[in-house]
């Protein structure tokens, strides 16, 4: 238990859960900027709607950088 | 036999939990990546421009059917769609939508202390006659406006101007 290679993957366990929280945060803040722009649309505003889909497309790019570092992180040896 | 499993399924605790993970990963960008674009087609339909909308021109009345400092109910382009003619003290017509931009009551033409307005009485909202501007209460934006046309002695409506803001 106590090896080397023991608390890499301990190490490792602690990274993706802290990504996967994070992660979670973004897509939450995406939900919400996507029920902003609507109820302001409806509501006939339409002066937030391309910042609000451009911090969304700015969080998809994250999630995207996330994912590929995951899939290094996961096929880098152990 | 258990060498023999191990070899057709070479796949240990561990690294099924990392598939797991990763899965995840791609699961949440991808639902990320869904979210990105309806914020994104939101944008875009809200940047379409709808400030004027034709349809088929119909005849409202005649100009000596109203008298200055009056008003006519009509609908306008579909039966649905509740419209108001208004000719205001000066003569002038205008035609505007009759729904009420906060909770779609019907407004009203107004006179108050030969201020001319059009009222909503179910939460005190009111628009100017000039061009459906929110002077009072608590509707979010101004009322559509009917573009008018005269034809001869007839007023035809030809359209609908919503004001963006």
């Amino acid at each position: 238990m106590n090896t080397p290679e023991y608390h890499r993957r301990r190490q490792k366990a602690v990274v993706f859960v802290g990504m996967m929280l994070f992660q979670l945060l973004l897509f939450f803040t995406q939900i919400w900027l996507f029920v902003m722009v609507l109820e302001n649309l409806l509501a006939g505003r339409t002066g937030m709607a391309l910042p609000a889909a451009g911090l969304s497309l700015l969080v998809l790019a994250i999630n995207l950088w996330m994912l590929k570092g995951i899939s290094d992180l996961s096929r880098s040896p152990r | 036999m258990k060498d023999q499993l191990k070899k057709d399924f070479p796949v240990d605790w561990e690294d099924d939990h990392f598939v797991t993970r990763r899965e995840f990963f791609k699961f949440m960008t991808l639902a990320s990546g869904v979210m990105a674009a309806g914020t994104g087609a939101l944008a875009l339909a809200g940047q379409a421009p709808r400030h004027m909308r034709s349809f088929e021109p119909a005849m409202i009345c005649k100009v000596e059917d109203l008298k200055p400092g009056s008003s006519l109910a009509f609908s306008y382009p579909r039966p649905s769609d509740l419209c108001l003619l208004v000719r205001k003290k000066d003569g002038e017509f205008a035609g505007f939508t009759r729904r009420c931009t906060h909770l779609s009551c019907p407004v009203e033409y107004d006179i108050q202390e030969e201020e001319e307005r059009l009222y909503c009485p179910c939460h005190h909202g009111a628009f100017s006659v000039e061009n459906g501007a929110v002077t009072q209460g608590p509707p979010p934006h101004p009322l559509p406006r009917v573009t008018l046309e005269m034809r001869g002695e007839e007023i035809w409506a030809t359209g609908v101007e919503v004001v963006k803001h």
